[in-house]
């Protein structure tokens, strides 16, 4: 773990200062991102008690964050690298009384991030390899493959351009052209 | 696909679902697959111009429209051909899933997906799903048919089971539930019908670390990991470890040698997938069902092979 001096966030001050400055809520982006059910949170802490992330050490894990998104923190939200060490393992989403789906937090979470470039650099790598070769995780050597007797390229998009042309059409189709976060031509 | 004697007994017949780590990191698993499932009635369809899933830090950390488009047009290669898909990547089952999940509890969602889709001609009708190889082989092949086809047994062998988090949670989005998903039982009895013993151990359900978490931050994730084999070390001194995901297959096998280098642990312990024990035992070569790993095998599957001939 880092040493030296943790930085203190005053909530108090923050929360003043979202109802003078801020037009639309986080909390109304959060919810149009896909956690629906964002008011319900009651703070009981059961998700943050099955967290792997709340377990080693990050910042904002789920309950943590949702206070934070309630209270209209944001700015301080984006730099974080939290939401993306989320591993969608939805043990918080299994656990909580009350159908809050914090993974869905976590990951609405990711979607505004994106809108506002704070994305991580081996996320756009993932993100270009999908669109290039139809998998998010692509390797070029074959040793293998052909190691274990199969045939070098698996029946996936890999092997079948048609269907690789299908994808891009998809995805030209989607947020991710809006974003321009690859070149998609 | 409907055969004249369908009451005679139901054809099992499932699209092989990869995904990106088994093709390309992990290729043993398919060909574990591709020997078992056939030996054991069960046909497989290659799903020519399957995809990514697509995974969690790509389109669903982008847009949830765009998540189900993708991930429709996986689950319309099954639909068209009226199977479902099976896979042996938890993180496949969960996206897939979710997403389907999704689209049937949001009828706007799903018309949105097939606006996309019919550019593509294609149209998903919310049919096919993904199910999971440990499930297909728990509930479709059946515990007796499995000690059945086997020639070499687990006797004297103790495992520590890693279902993985998505084998598990969320329960409402999965097809098949543990009865109790922070107790679960499914595993287990699939290694005791191989005759291993395969006890509880504290840490049984806790993450392996892989995925975002381990690209995130290694040292944090490097954390849950040693945790994890200590545990099973320390409470049950497991010969094996045995899973159905092959996310926490690289992950224990690969960070378990990290971890030995940097001198943080002073053990090994070999690491399989379900689908590559079974093969092991069913008598496939272990070459080529179990041949790519970095923590050593070798030791105990000679000990497979010389001790427990049925
Ligand atoms: S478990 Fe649910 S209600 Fe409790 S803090 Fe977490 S999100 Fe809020
Ligand atoms: S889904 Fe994310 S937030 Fe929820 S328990 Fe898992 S890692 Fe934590």
């Amino acid at each position: 773990m880092e040493s030296g001096v943790s930085s203190v966030i005053n909530l108090t001050e923050v929360a003043k200062r979202e109802k003078e400055e801020f037009g639309k809520k986080v909390s109304e982006l959060i919810i149009e991102f896909g956690a629906e059910n964002l008011l319900a949170c009651m703070q009981c802490g059961a998700c943050a008690s099955v967290c792997p992330l709340a377990r080693v050490g990050f910042e904002w894990y789920n309950k943590k964050l949702i206070k934070a998104i309630l209270i209209g923190m944001k700015e301080e939200l984006l730099d974080d690298p939290t939401p993306w060490a989320c591993v969608a393992c939805n043990r918080c989403t299994e656990i909580c009384p009350r159908q809050v789906a914090p993974f869905e937090v976590m990951f609405a979470m990711r979607r505004l991030m994106v809108e506002e470039f704070a994305i991580p650099t081996l996320a756009i790598e993932g993100i270009r390899s999908l669109y290039e070769h139809g998998h998010a995780v692509y390797m070029t050597g074959r040793e293998a493959r052909k190691k274990v007797g199969l045939p070098e390229k698996p029946p996936t998009t890999d092997s079948d351009e048609k269907a690789l042309q299908d994808l891009r059409t998809i995805l030209r189709n989607t947020k991710l052209a809006e974003l321009g976060l690859i070149p998609m031509e | 696909m409907i055969s004249e004697t369908v009451k005679e007994e139901k054809k099992l017949k499932f699209g092989l679902f990869l995904g990106c780590n088994i093709s390309f990191n992990r290729p043993d698993v398919e060909q574990a697959m591709r020997k078992i499932f056939p030996a054991l009635g069960v046909e497989i369809d290659d799903l020519v111009g399957q995809s990514c899933c697509p995974t969690w830090g790509t389109m669903p950390s982008i847009d949830i429209v765009g998540w189900c488009a993708v991930a429709a047009r996986n689950l319309c290669l099954g639909e068209e051909k009226g199977i479902d898909l099976m896979t042996a990547c938890n993180s496949c089952y969960g996206s897939l899933n979710e997403a389907r999940h999704k689209m049937l509890k949001n009828p706007e969602i799903m018309s949105k997906v097939n606006e996309i889709l019919a550019k593509i001609g294609k149209k998903y009708e919310g049919k096919a799903k993904c199910r999971h190889v440990a499930w297909v082989l728990y509930k479709d092949v059946g515990l007796e048919k499995i000690k059945e086809s086997i020639k070499y047994s687990l006797d004297g062998i103790t495992v520590a089971v890693q279902p993985g988090c998505h084998f598990l949670w969320p329960s409402e989005v999965y097809p098949d539930k543990e009865e109790d998903p922070f107790n679960p039982k499914v595993l287990r009895e699939l290694c005791e019908a191989l005759g291993a013993d395969a006890p509880y151990y504290t840490r049984l359900i806790d993450c392996c670390g892989m995925g975002a978490l381990r690209s995130t931050d290694p040292e944090k994730s490097f954390i849950l990991v040693r945790e994890k084999l200590e545990c099973i070390k320390e409470e049950i001194d497991a010969d094996l470890i045995v899973t159905t995901c092959s996310s926490c297959l690289i992950q224990l096998d690969d960070a378990q040698e990290k971890l030995r280098k940097e001198g943080k642990i002073n053990f090994s312990i070999p690491v399989l997938h379900y689908v590559q024990l079974l093969a092991i035992c069913m008598g496939f070569d272990p070459q080529q069902v179990a041949g790519i790993c970095v923590t050593p095998r070798d030791e105990i599957i000679k000990r497979i092979l010389e001790g427990g001939k049925r």
